[in-house]
């Protein structure tokens, strides 16, 4: 134990310009020691209890409150600091409403096209669709997981919906030109956005069917959709129904390889 | 992209042996069958039934499609419902690296990674 510790000390060796010297210690951010087990702080706390609010209110929620997350959401980092990202606030009924419809409808379609679960065994009909589900699978398998494509089937037969009534969304458009993979950035952009509206008792659902609406040169249009964007994400927001943020949930546990004193353990 | 169009296995969607979706626990002693559940359920797969005055959470008959989200387990204030695994595919979706469920741990007690 000794001995592994020493080496251990050795390989650390921190370079000089890792400590301030002493006589600075005013400066320095002092170590706030956590143990283990202690409850959990706000912050923590605040990401165990968010859930994805998929039922609303009808109270609209109010603007300074959008344009505080919104603010909340600028300090995100992103990639060499390149912020890939714009906004589109929509409160008009008519507005949601036709985004809705024209989705419900993409969703119709791309259901007619594929949904082989429609068509019983051996029919021609299930034959076809199948083999267009095969190449749509092969063409971008991640969007054609079981999961999305289950939704895709609900929302072609009214029972899911898309933006699930919210009296407000915020598109995020993605700027195709950032820095390496912009995707990432919207999505931490979209994370602070969506705790600071989780801090203030608001509920919110990320959306990614808002991305039918990329299809729709109308669309691109209405939501000013320039050539190098295209819409990445939607936040739904408003107030929920029932008090869906007030216990913490089971989930998997993920595998975590660690590495320490010469060992590797599997954890989970 | 051609080598998966020709090689690789997409589960049948309606096979239940390919999507593996399980159903959450429900007890029936515990439920008020106050709806909430129903209302949050991103899967649509749950809807009240029994007498009036009685009415209790189950399954819908197509029960398929849970998404392990624990939403239900999320807003139900007698906790009667609850998700305990996660969702499972066959071929090109099969999950990997993904453990039994757990409640936030405050404290982790190094437990070797195993497969749910
Ligand atoms: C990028 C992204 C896109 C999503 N798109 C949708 C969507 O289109 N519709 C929806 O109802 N939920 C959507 N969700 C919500 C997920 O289903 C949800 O986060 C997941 O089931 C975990 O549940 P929780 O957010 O309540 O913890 C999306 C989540 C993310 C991160
Ligand atoms: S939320 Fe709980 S009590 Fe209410 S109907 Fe669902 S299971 Fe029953
Ligand atoms: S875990 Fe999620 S998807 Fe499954 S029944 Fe509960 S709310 Fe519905």
């Amino acid at each position: 134990m000794g001995a592994a510790m020493a080496k251990q000390s050795a390989q650390l060796q921190m370079p000089e310009d890792q400590e301030l010297p002493e006589e600075e210690a005013g400066r320095d951010a002092e170590i706030v020691e956590i143990a283990d087990g202690a409850d959990w702080n706000v912050v923590e706390r605040a990401f165990l209890t968010r859930r994805s609010i998929r039922k609303f209110k009808k109270k609209q929620v109010p603007e300074h409150l959008v344009h505080r997350m919104l603010e909340v959401g600028r300090f995100a980092p992103s990639q060499g600091n390149c912020q890939p990202y714009k906004f589109v606030v929509i409160r008009e009924p008519e507005l949601l409403a036709g985004m809705e419809e024209y989705c419900v409808s993409e969703c119709r379609r791309l259901s007619g096209a594929i949904d082989y679960t429609a068509y019983p065994e051996g029919s021609l009909k299930r034959i076809a669709t199948k083999s267009a589900a095969r190449l749509f699978n092969s063409l971008d398998p991640n969007m054609m997981h079981p999961i999305p494509l289950t939704a895709t089937r609900a929302i072609a037969a009214g029972r899911f919906m898309v933006f699930h009534r919210a009296p407000t969304v915020i598109v995020i458009l993605m700027d195709n030109h950032g820095i390496g993979v912009p995707a990432i950035d919207i999505g931490i952009v979209g994370t602070n956005i969506i705790m600071a509206a989780h801090s203030y008792g608001l509920g919110t659902c990320w959306i990614g069917f808002s991305k039918l609406l990329n299809r729709s040169p109308q669309w691109r249009e209405r939501l000013g959709v320039t050539e190098r964007f295209e819409v990445s994400e939607a936040i739904c927001l408003g107030y929920p129904v029932g008090k869906p943020a007030e216990s913490e949930i089971e989930r998997a546990t993920h595998e975590i390889a660690w590495f320490e004193n010469g060992e590797k353990k599997i954890l989970g | 992209m051609l080598k998966r169009l020709l090689f690789a296995d997409f589960p049948v969607l309606d096979d239940p042996q390919a999507c593996r979706f399980y159903p959450v626990e429900i007890d029936l002693e515990r439920c008020d069958g106050c709806k909430l559940c129903t209302m949050v359920c991103p899967a649509a797969t749950l809807e009240l039934a029994g007498e009036k005055g009685a009415k209790k959470v189950r399954l819908i008959a197509d029960g398929y499609g849970c998404i392990s989200c624990n939403n239900c387990y999320a807003i139900c204030k007698q906790q009667a419902i609850k998700a305990r695994r996660h969702y499972k595919m066959t071929g090109f979706y099969n999950t990997e690296g993904l453990g039994k469920f757990s409640p936030p741990r405050k404290s982790f007690k190094a437990e070797p990674f195993c497969e749910a």
